[in-house]
């Protein structure tokens, strides 16, 4: 068995019962992930009006907002807040490796570290991410002990407790002189300008607190209706992940303010001085119009598919273009990158359809983007 | 991991073989219909059984997609085609047992049909499971014809394949196209099989979660008298995986990876695999003790 194949077998093993678990323990859960559908449904059908709302309500609470067209405005963007020479720490954000922000902040000049335990051992390694939630899930924790030995000099040991410990008490040092924090969001609440964050480790509660100035770089995609809708995405996303009840719901409304002194709402307190949030269109404002990629921005990039699919499975975690693997991966890839042919690898098994909490029907999507493959090819449409 | 110059191989030929012959590959058709000599089924008519030379193609698709990789880049090969339509004649025993089993169920259980023997066609599968979505509505339109040129009305389907393929060409169709399309699962619900042993059973992904029969297929198996052994991990409709069947016209060794490590994920619950695919089966036997069920139980 190759290590991919030890990883994702330990994986599945862990993941795939404690979500039926979680199901079965929680049913309101199931309600839930209905009406996300439904609110981001909503979304989805009045895209620009939600887009314009989302950013008149960070304004309104003393965030700054931005719209970013594509990769490179979102870099340049985020690029004009930072400056360089500063230390950045970065919460787990999919659209901030999709737009290339680590990367990009570095090459002007900056520390940049990743402070999710996976994304941190993606950033040492120098590989790309294998899954959404778990980037790290084709290291086995053999490969990671010799990873972290190699890039921190310290040898954690082979318990998965201490390989954790080793990983915390580097990233503590990052944390507290960081000067900027970016994170992404797991939704958008559109009536607040509240962005919720759902996490275990703690990272992006610091990332998102510690550090004078705050950034979050999302899609489109996330926007919800209300907070009522974003609490809820949250709550889903945990749950399918396999991780609930969350350890942690973050929720950012701007910069931290107080209102002790005479009950007057004065900015800032303890934490960022600053908030500021990037809505990236990307792509995803053309797959909106189309019915079926439509459904594609529904994910909630819990995960889930992922271990249920036979051939992200067999795949050594390479299918998609990254950020973006397995099956919700084979149908971003052609959302963002307009790469059609991770989707013909996919073998219709179903089984990404029967578990996605937002009723994708995913082989559906990528039914359609294998055609729009072959129609590219034959160049009888326009892509 | 995906080859060009293989798809544009595939993509110009298959449709080739498909247009002039309503067969996927260049091979004598007396290959699809020599299972039905000596049943007396009568020559088309309202009711047909449809195998959509699923079964007797099987094994012979596999072979097809070994040599693709090197078939694509050997130029001229098409001129051979016309030739092996004549003479390549690969007769599989085994699936004509299975399907001369399948015929005697349904007959015993009073249920009539007739057969089209030498016109009947392919059923398209591959370009719908590859995603050739304009060449695959080129080619349904074809297959309407021809069943309607036989006053086709009910079509008894064999294979999962098959039948999920019909059921869209239907769906496209929905308003013109007036058949109904029926499994022999279906069919012998109520009817008595016999079988015996103990399996575990592989459910088709097209059966299990494209046309809800996931149920219905354990409880034929079962009213059978065959024992099957479950897993919630292996065998529960959202754990249980694909054969790797479908890709291996893309790429071989995905599609092999597939199988090996669903053939392991059976192994643990049951030495003996029970099946009701021909896909399935090719693909999975060189790893499992595989068993169609048409093949282990006969009427009573
Ligand atoms: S497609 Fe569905 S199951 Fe897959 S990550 Fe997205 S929400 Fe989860």
């Amino acid at each position: 068995m190759s290590d991919w194949d030890i990883a994702i077998k330990r994986g599945v093993e862990h993941n795939v019962p404690r979500v039926f678990k979680v199901l079965r323990e929680h049913p309101y859960l199931e309600d839930l992930a209905r009406k996300v559908r439904e609110g981001k449904l909503e979304v989805l059908s009045n895209l620009d009006y939600y887009i314009e709302m989302t950013m008149k309500s960070v304004e309104r609470i003393g965030g700054k907002a931005y719209f970013a067209e594509n990769a490179e405005q979102a870099r340049e963007i985020v690029g004009k807040i930072v400056g360089s020479g500063k230390r950045v720490v970065m919460g787990k954000s999919m659209v901030a490796y999709e737009t290339g922000i680590r990367k990009y902040l570095q090459s002007i000049g900056n520390e940049v570290w990743e402070t999710d335990l996976g994304e941190l051992l993606i950033q040492l390694a120098d590989e790309p991410p294998s899954h959404i939630i778990a980037p790290a899930v084709h290291m086995t924790r053999e490969r990671i002990r010799e990873l972290l030995k190699e890039k921190l000099g310290v040898d954690p040991g082979d318990k998965h407790e201490d390989i954790v410990k080793v990983a915390r008490e580097f990233l503590r040092q990052k944390f507290l002189t960081a000067d900027i924090g970016i994170t992404g969001a797991n939704a958008v609440a559109a009536d607040a300008g509240s962005i919720v964050l759902v996490e275990n480790e703690g990272n992006i509660r610091m990332s998102s607190v510690v550090p004078p100035v705050h950034i979050s770089i999302t899609g489109v995609e996330k926007i919800l209706p209300n907070l009522e809708y974003a609490i809820y995405e949250a709550l889903v996303q945990a749950a399918y992940a396999g991780l609930y009840p969350p350890t942690y719901i973050n929720v950012t409304s701007g910069p931290s303010s107080t209102g002790d002194v005479e009950q007057k709402r004065v900015s800032p307190a303890h934490g960022p001085k600053e908030f500021h949030l990037i809505l990236v269109d990307n792509g995803r404002r053309k797959a909106n119009e189309d019915p079926v990629l439509r459904e594609a921005l529904l994910c909630i990039r819990c995960g889930r598919c992922h271990f249920h699919c036979p051939v992200y499975r067999a795949l050594d975690g390479k299918w998609g273009d990254p950020p973006y693997s397995g099956p919700m991966g084979a149908m971003w890839s052609g959302v963002v990158y307009n790469d059609y042919k991770p989707a013909l690898l996919c073998s219709h098994a179903g089984n990404c359809r029967e578990v996605c909490p937002m009723k994708i029907n995913i082989p559906k999507v990528l039914e359609y983007l294998k055609s729009k493959y072959f129609m590219m090819k034959a160049g009888t449409r326009e892509r | 991991m995906i080859d060009e110059d293989q798809l544009n191989f595939i993509k110009k030929n298959l449709m080739k073989y498909l247009m002039e012959d309503y067969l996927p590959f260049p091979v004598n058709k007396s290959v699809c219909h020599e299972w039905a000599n000596g049943l007396n089924i009568r020559k088309g008519g309202a009711t047909i059984i449809y195998t959509g030379c699923s079964y007797q193609l099987a094994e012979l698709g596999k072979k097809f997609d070994e040599v693709l990789p090197t078939l694509s880049k050997f130029k001229g090969v098409e001129k051979f085609s016309s030739f092996l339509k004549v003479f390549y004649k690969p007769k599989d025993t085994r699936s004509y047992k299975i399907l001369r089993n399948i015929a005697s169920i349904l007959k015993s259980s009073n249920v009539d049909f007739g057969y089209l023997y030498e016109d009947e066609p392919y059923s398209g599968t591959i370009l719908l499971e590859m995603g050739m979505m304009d060449e695959f509505k080129e080619y349904a339109k074809k297959l309407v014809q021809l069943f309607d040129s036989y006053g086709v009305k009910r079509i008894i389907t064999v294979d999962p394949h098959t039948h999920y393929t019909l059921y869209r060409i239907k769906e496209m169709n929905s308003s013109s196209w007036n058949v109904e399309i029926v499994n022999y699962f279906e069919l012998i619900k109520n009817v008595k099989v016999k079988g015996e042993g103990t399996f575990v059973f592989h459910d088709s992904c097209l059966y299990s979660r494209f046309l809800g029969m996931r149920n219905s297929i354990r409880e034929v198996i079962k009213n059978s008298g065959i024992v099957l052994k479950e897993d919630e991990m292996v065998t529960g409709k959202e754990t249980s995986m694909c054969c790797g069947g479908p890709l291996a016209p893309i790429n071989k060794e995905i599609s092999d990876k597939i199988a090996r490590n669903r053939a392991e994920a059976l192994k643990s619950v049951h030495n003996k695999v029970l099946l009701a695919c021909p896909f399935c089966y090719a693909n999975l036997s060189p790893y499992v003790e595989a068993y169609d069920f048409a093949e282990v139980v006969s009427g009573e």
